[in-house]
């Protein structure tokens, strides 16, 4: 087995076990707001692929900055587009209809 | 190929000038790729924030068993062809080659069970979304159930021609490991590839909660 193959297979095993993680909680009642914490062992599972998987670790620098600048674009995207739908208030009114 | 030659292209100073540009490119265009599909989970997030019942009620109605298992499937498929180029970095085209099939084979499992299996579920209980022939059991949450299979059918589509694009780079790779074109010194292809493959399997990480777990929970 080459040198790299036991990490490799350390990260697989990992990954298999935050993904029955998050199938195990996904599985508990939450508020839906509480819902989006799902995401966080997918997040550490899109982590482990970027840094085992894909190497970004041994990437140039040129390619770190590049995957960086993906990230933060994307949380701008994000953020800037959730703005509306998670600071809206709706307000309750009585329409009054003329007879 | 020689194991003791790097060649490299006229326009490079060296074979590892030439590797780090291969590198920086394919990152250059996974960062454009990530906004790609930023769009797409924006759209997650508002529709589901102005459907909340509905969009919910629409994820419940998706094949959970067939969204977790194609989600280990991929993840075996990167970590397989992971193995495939740390065998190429000591010179084993043989094993890159059977590597490569393996993860060829994880992808066709996982379009045939995404698409022969699952989408054609869909299409039998009415749930294709465009047109008048959507029907979804609880009728009050329609229009957000509706919404969720707009999100559902571009997400998972979009992604499957992603996975068809990879399965075709592997195939390429597999047939020049078969002409023994690799070697410890020249893996750049390979490493390429395999940035595309793994990040493919990272939008599948992030779709399969959006679309399976979290309107469940």
């Amino acid at each position: 087995m080459p040198p790299r193959f036991p990490r490799l297979l350390i990260a697989w095993v990992l990954l298999l076990v935050l993904l029955g993680v998050e199938f195990g909680v996904a599985m508990l009642s939450f508020a839906p707001w509480l819902r989006v914490l799902i995401l966080l062992p997918a997040m550490a599972m899109a982590a482990i692929v970027g840094i085992v998987f894909m190497e970004i670790g041994r990437a140039p620098v040129v390619a770190r900055g590049f995957a960086t600048a993906g990230l933060f674009w994307l949380l701008v995207l994000l953020g800037l587009g959730s703005m509306d739908p998670l600071t809206r208030t709706y307000y309750h009114t009585t329409v009054e209809h003329p007879e | 190929m020689s194991d003791t030659y790097a060649p490299h292209e006229f326009q490079y100073s060296s074979a590892e000038h030439q590797a780090g540009t291969a590198l920086a490119g394919m990152w250059l265009f996974l960062a454009t790729e990530v906004l790609f599909f930023g769009g797409l989970f924006l759209t997650w997030i508002y529709a589901r924030s102005q459907n909340l019942a509905g969009f919910d009620a629409g994820a419940r109605e998706t094949e959970l068993w067939i969204g977790t298992l194609n989600t280990g499937i991929l993840l075996t498929s990167s970590f397989v062809y992971s193995t495939g180029l740390a065998f190429a970095r000591v010179g084993n085209n043989r094993r890159l080659m059977q590597c490569c099939f393996a993860a060829i084979g994880l992808g066709l499992a996982f379009l045939a069970l995404k698409f022969g299996l699952e989408w054609s579920g869909d299409f039998d209980k009415h749930l294709w979304p465009v047109g008048p022939d959507f029907k979804f059991a609880g009728e009050p949450t329609e229009g957000g159930a509706r919404l969720f299979y707009v999100f559902y059918f571009i997400g998972t589509g979009l992604h499957g021609v992603h996975m068809v694009g990879g399965i075709v780079l592997v195939a390429m790779i597999a047939w020049r490991a078969r002409r023994r074109e690799f070697s410890p010194l020249y893996v750049t292809p390979v490493e390429v590839v395999g940035m595309y493959w793994s990040f493919v399997d990272i939008i599948w990480i992030i779709l399969y909660p959006l679309i399976y777990l979290i309107g469940r929970s």
